[in-house]
């Protein structure tokens, strides 16, 4: 088990690395610079100075090489667009609503995604079943922002019961916590579903009931930790998936949160900002990946105790 | 995964059925259906997939025909006059803020989105055959190196990267195209790997490979035509995705450029005026939702019926 986190552990760096060096190529590619003269009326003079300062003028590996050395180090430099904080002290200020939002909508999405998921496997084939299939496939299908612009249209613009917009107090946070729960609620109900009639076909549920056990303990005790695994190991990615699906959300509800800056870091050629963004993002899913991978075969008997394979 | 295919589960799928090359004489007195017969009897069965792919051919009809059942095109402009105007009988959708008849701008905002769809798929297949045959067919290091690029796909998200590819090309329809492709041949690619890798041991690859025939033509010969379903299982479920991405794009502004109707950018101007004049925001959501939605559902209305034993992937 060792070896083969170690080994994995080695192949996150190396895409690390990949990733790092695409990226920062693609983003100095991009036409035009941080400070270029339409958005920013500055003197040559003090543009040049400002390019060398941030070691701009420096050839491209140059700068690469130097500015990897700064992340091995802890340092991811400083955002363009806002030079009076370093990008981790951004990030510790932007991130928060954008967890908050998120983390509420995992944490309201997850158990209704796993009851709506059990009720539509229990009830296979009623309306109860169409009716978590149909949200299931709306929730995966349709994207968040066409889910948030349906729930500011229904809830603030024709019944008016609630804000469309804004950060503060908590009555503005519930329809963006309803549109990102949106994709973890699909998810969950047709993971859970597939996963409990698998389990409900099994030979063991009909020796279970020969045995005279209640519907009930058969179904919480047995089916659904047999179902559990895959809903374990979807978690995590999940929900890091919010993160680029605050984006939107951010964007339908304008929460002051991290997803705006994916968009200006790329617009106004903010480069550490960018590479923090895309690398953060990057490192979290593989090391989630690699959790999940971990935790399934912790939580599989079959290979906790036979060994991998 | 890496295990032969069971003999069970093997001949409990009617679907990818082996072609052999000698047509051999069937006994006349059983008779044979095609797998494709079996395909579609299970499609039927699928109502949801039905109406989905009802409703998809309506879309595609009006993409198709936008010239024919719009009466104004979608650059006309009366912005003077009936600028935001509501729905009405002159204008089905109402008026855009730019005085464009927005019942044209939809129609024609199938076209883009459908077409982007489409063609991404394509190429997504033409991308996900080659190196998916490749990883099946050899396996060792080509595999390996195959499945190590498809990895780092997995953990860039693609919408970042697309953000950064888009902003890189200008946007334009041929680069939200290529974007989508570029991130749409991982899935054709997997599936088409999974199926060869289970029919490179089957004895009729076996017979070839005694005869002496090169693994290319193998691959071209038989073991491709053996992996249609999974390659328009692919194709299918590819379109909605490259179809999300064109509309994300948009959406923030970096997808197909103004003067082209498309979806995303419409609900993204809607979003200003959503509050005052509904139908600038209702009717490219609602468009959207509903072709996303019947592709899908005809996707995997189309991946069961072909594969069952793919369900639930």
């Amino acid at each position: 088990m060792i070896a083969y986190i170690l080994r994995r552990l080695v192949s996150i760096s190396v895409t690390f690395f990949i990733v790092s060096v695409l990226v920062f190529l693609m983003m100095h590619a991009i036409p035009g610079g941080p400070f270029d003269a339409q958005d920013m009326p500055l003197s040559e003079a003090v543009r040049d100075k400002l390019m060398a300062r941030l070691g701009l003028d420096k050839p491209l590996h140059v700068q690469y090489l130097s500015y990897m050395a700064g992340v091995l180090q802890g340092d991811w430099g400083v955002p363009y667009q806002s030079p009076g904080e370093t990008v981790i002290e951004l990030l510790a200020r932007a991130w928060p609503p954008s967890l908050i939002l998120g983390g509420l909508g995992v944490l309201i999405g997850v158990p209704l995604g796993i009851l709506l998921g059990m009720a539509a496997a229990l009830k296979r084939n009623t309306w109860i079943d169409y009716l978590a299939s149909a949200i299931a496939t709306l929730g995966l299908t349709v994207p968040v922002f066409v889910i948030s612009m349906l729930l500011i249209l229904v809830f603030a613009v024709w019944l008016n019961w609630l804000p469309a917009s804004g950060w503060g107090e908590p009555k503005r946070w519930i329809l963006p916590i309803i549109a990102y729960a949106a994709i973890p609620l699909a998810t969950y109900a047709r993971y859970t579903r597939s996963a409990m009639l698998d389990s409900l076909n099994k030979p063991f549920v009909t020796v279970l009931r020969a045995k005279g056990l209640s519907e009930r303990r058969i179904i919480f005790q047995h089916v659904l930790r047999n179902s559990a695994i895959p809903m374990v190991t979807v978690f995590l990615p999940m929900f890091i998936g919010t993160a680029t699906g605050s984006i939107f959300v951010e964007a339908m509800f304008r929460v002051p949160g991290l997803g705006s800056y994916f968009v200006s870091s790329i617009t106004t050629r903010d480069y550490p900002l960018e590479m923090a963004l895309i690398l953060m993002i990057t490192l979290m899913f593989s090391g989630a990946y690699l959790i999940s991978d971990i935790l399934y075969a912790w939580l599989n008997p079959r290979i906790r105790i036979g060994g991998r394979e | 995964m890496d295990q032969p295919l069971k003999p069970g589960s093997a001949s409990s799928s009617p679907a990818p059925a082996p072609r052999e090359d000698t047509a051999s004489p069937a006994p006349a007195a059983i008779r044979q259906r095609s797998p494709l017969y079996f395909a579609w009897r299970r499609f039927q069965s699928n109502k949801a997939a039905l109406f989905a792919g009802g409703v998809l051919t309506v879309l595609i009809g009006m993409a198709v025909f936008a010239p024919f059942i719009t009466k104004t095109s979608f650059t006309a402009q009366d912005f003077l006059t009936i600028s935001l105007a509501f729905p009405s009988l002159e204008h089905w959708f109402g008026v855009d803020d730019l005085g464009r008849d927005f019942y044209s701008r939809i129609v024609y905002g199938a076209r883009v989105s459908l077409s982007i769809g489409f063609i991404a798929a394509g190429f997504s297949v033409l991308i996900g055959i080659p190196l998916g045959a490749l990883a099946g067919y050899f396996g060792g290091r080509t595999d390996w190196f195959i499945m190590r690029v498809i990895e780092l796909f997995s953990v860039v998200p693609p919408l970042l990267a697309a953000m950064l590819l888009g902003t890189l090309t200008r946007g334009g329809f041929l680069s939200i195209v290529f974007i989508a492709a570029l991130f749409g041949w991982v899935q054709v690619c997997l599936l088409v790997r999974a199926q060869i890798k289970a029919f490179r041991e089957k004895e009729f690859v076996r017979a070839a490979q005694a005869l002496g025939a090169s693994p290319w033509y193998i691959i071209r010969r038989h073991l491709i035509p053996n992996s249609i379903s999974p390659i328009i299982v692919g194709f299918v479920l590819a379109i909605p995705l490259a179809m999300l991405l064109e509309a994300s794009l948009s959406f923030l502004g970096i997808g197909v450029p103004p003067p082209t109707p498309s979806w995303g950018q419409m609900i993204n101007t809607g979003m200003s005026f959503m509050f005052f004049y509904w139908h600038m925001a209702v009717f490219p959501t609602a468009a959207l939702a509903i072709t996303v939605m019947a592709t899908t559902l005809f996707g995997d209305g189309l991946r069961d019926a072909l594969d069952p034993t793919l369900k639930g992937r």
